[in-house]
């Protein structure tokens, strides 16, 4: 507490604080293409994809996620990720997007403000962003400046964007906490053609948590469906849930994310899913995944949508969308292809329009 | 009347070797040395040259400053500025991965400047500022001080701009290391309101052209109050604007100081 304090304190009459804190609802901030593609007014569907783009950097081996020693990436080496991914969100015909681990202005990533990026190379109109990670300083490594967060883009207009704050993990040092991601749900209204009440919801839960930080922040996302739901709004909602589907036959992954020279125990946290394999039950039973429980169950492997180390194959599902709507297909996709995109690979679904 | 002789008074109380330095052409007296918390250690070594450096930090970054005073011209007192700065020991010593338990689940904290291998080596540099400054008494017990210079930085190799710290106050002190070149001008303005107490009105502005971090403003507010000519209280604020590689920001900062003088 008293570091914080004292971290405050240094930038406490700045325009903007060392960290930023939010509150529990807030709106989200809004983004715009500089030049408007015509979004198709005439549809019977569309196409909605949730990706965790790992803030445009690609396979490249960064020091906190995937054991390497890489920490601020070069211009050209982000400029160039985002051109692959920005290519691959036009051959899958992304209409709407819900992706995660977005970086704007943070030195990590060459200070490029992907958001916009994105609209401007993309025929996505509109963005709404949601920061996770707003620090003018992380003393770490030489991080230095970062704002990362959730974000989600439409070729439609979009409105009443809120960012939803969750639970902080409770399992860190008060110094460790201060800085690290204040994880949040983004939501808002898009004004799909032929839908009055169309909602896009996207999530990026705890990773590495070991308390019930995640599990809170499921049931919060899970509420948030809910209530939409509830007052007959139509959605798609999805994300990076950093957990995996129940019945996976592979809960355990310390052998396949622990780092080249690491011992079994010297696993990191979080990185056994077994008492969690109940978490997502209730999504999956009360609304529709865009790939569908059984045939995951069937073959665990052609849905895993997740690989840390990069030199393996994708090993996990963690990421999904679901709705309240209906999916053209039984089931979406999940493109393994690619694989040196980001350290997720990107689902996708067609969404059928029906009033 | 009475306002008009403690006017005079007031200049001709002012030597053109004050008591206490500042920002102004004039330097301190012979013999005298003078330090505080934030400022350097200053030595008058005759009435015309006064010598500054950072004791503290002179070991990881060897700093050394000169003022020379002229002579009065038409314009007021003329005094030239000198300073001479190897940063490299320091930023080579802030250039490390965190120290910690690095696993995924705990950030590592320290290292100010990427360890990153893909970074190379800080380049063994030097960067120099030579300011001209003007000091003019206005009456009414004010002092006008306007200065001009220009900063100079040479390096062994290149720069990786990856290597910048980029915070207020830091960022632009550092900033002509990168773009080899800078401009600075600026102007102080004093005004004894009693016999102890002055107030402090300055801004400085820093030119660093071709970098797209080319715009850098401080301005400060200080009231000084001197107990004699041993101990001296500065207390303010300060406003930093700034055009960094991020977007332009602006801070505002609290400002105390305390001065010893002997």
């Amino acid at each position: 507490m008293r570091v914080n304090i004292c971290l405050t304190a240094l930038f406490l009459l700045s325009c903007e604080p060392l960290v930023t804190q939010f509150e529990d609802l807030e709106e989200a901030v809004y983004y715009q293409a500089a030049k408007i593609t015509t979004p198709p007014y005439r549809i019977v569907s569309f196409t909605v994809v949730t990706w965790n783009i790992r803030f445009g950097a690609g396979r490249i081996d960064w020091y906190l996620d995937s054991c390497g020693d890489r920490v601020l990436l070069t211009e050209k080496e982000v400029v160039e990720n985002l051109e692959t991914i920005a290519r691959e969100m036009s051959e899958i015909g992304a209409d709407i997007l819900l992706l995660q681990e977005v970086d704007r202005n943070s030195k990590r990533s060459a200070y490029i403000d992907q958001i916009q990026w994105f609209l401007d190379h993309t025929e996505l109109n509109y963005g709404v962003y949601a920061p996770i990670q707003k620090s003018q300083f992380i003393p770490s490594d030489g991080l230095g400046r970062m704002d990362l967060g959730n974000v989600i883009l439409s070729r439609w207009e979009i409105n009443d964007a809120e960012r939803i704050q969750m639970a902080l993990r409770g399992d860190q040092s008060a110094l460790t906490q201060y800085f690290w991601p204040r994880r949040n749900i983004i939501k808002c209204k898009i004004e799909v053609p032929g839908h009055d009440n169309f909602w896009a919801v996207n999530i990026h839960a705890a990773a590495f948590s070991t308390d019930d930080t995640k599990e809170k922040h499921v049931k919060l996302f899970k509420s948030e469906l809910d209530e939409l739901n509830g007052i007959g709004a139509t959605f798609v909602g999805g994300g990076d849930f950093n957990t995996v589907p129940p019945g996976s036959e592979k809960t355990e992954y310390c052998d396949e994310d622990r780092c080249p020279g690491e011992t079994s125990d010297q696993c990191g946290d979080g990185l056994d899913y077994t008492t969690e394999q109940d978490w997502l039950t209730s999504l999956y039973g009360d609304y529709t995944p865009a790939v569908a429980l059984n045939d995951y169950l069937m073959d665990n492997s052609s849905y895993f949508t997740h690989n840390r180390s990069g030199t393996e194959w994708w090993d996990k599902k963690i990421d999904y969308i679901f709705t309240n709507g209906g999916w053209a297909n039984t089931t979406g996709t999940t493109h393994q292809d690619m694989f040196n995109l980001s350290d997720h690979a990107p689902v996708s679904a067609e969404f059928l329009l029906t009033q | 009347m009475r306002r008009t002789i403690f006017s005079l008074l007031l200049l001709f109380s002012l030597p053109k070797a004050q008591v206490w330095s500042g920002g102004t052409a004039v330097t301190i007296p012979a013999g005298r040395w003078e330090i505080g918390v934030f400022q350097p250690l200053k030595y008058g070594q005759t009435e015309e040259l006064e010598w500054s450096v950072h004791p503290i930090s002179f070991l990881i970054i060897p700093n050394v400053q000169v003022k020379k005073y002229w002579g009065r011209s038409d314009f007021g007192m003329v005094s030239t500025r000198h300073s001479l700065v190897y940063p490299t020991p320091l930023l080579r010593k802030l250039r490390l991965k965190g120290f910690g338990n690095s696993t995924l689940a705990d950030m590592d904290v320290g290292g100010i400047i990427s360890g990153d291998p893909d970074i190379s080596e800080i380049p063994v540099a030097f960067s120099s500022r030579n300011e001209v400054l003007i000091t003019r008494h206005l009456g009414n017990g004010m002092q006008l001080t306007g200065k001009f210079g220009m900063a100079l930085a040479i390096a062994s190799g290149d720069w990786d701009k990856r290597t910048t710290v980029d915070l207020p106050l830091v960022y632009p002190r550092i900033a002509v290391l990168y773009n080899g070149y800078g401009l600075n001008v600026g102007a102080d303005l004093i005004r004894a309101l009693t016999k102890r107490l002055q107030y402090l009105l300055d801004v400085d502005v820093q030119l660093l052209p071709g970098s797209e971090s080319d715009f850098f403003l401080e301005h400060k507010s200080l009231f000084l109050w001197s107990g004699n000519d041993r101990i001296r209280i500065s207390l303010g604020y300060k406003i930093v604007y700034g055009h960094y590689p991020f977007g332009i920001q602006w801070h505002l900062f609290p400002l105390f100081d305390v001065q010893w003088g002997w």
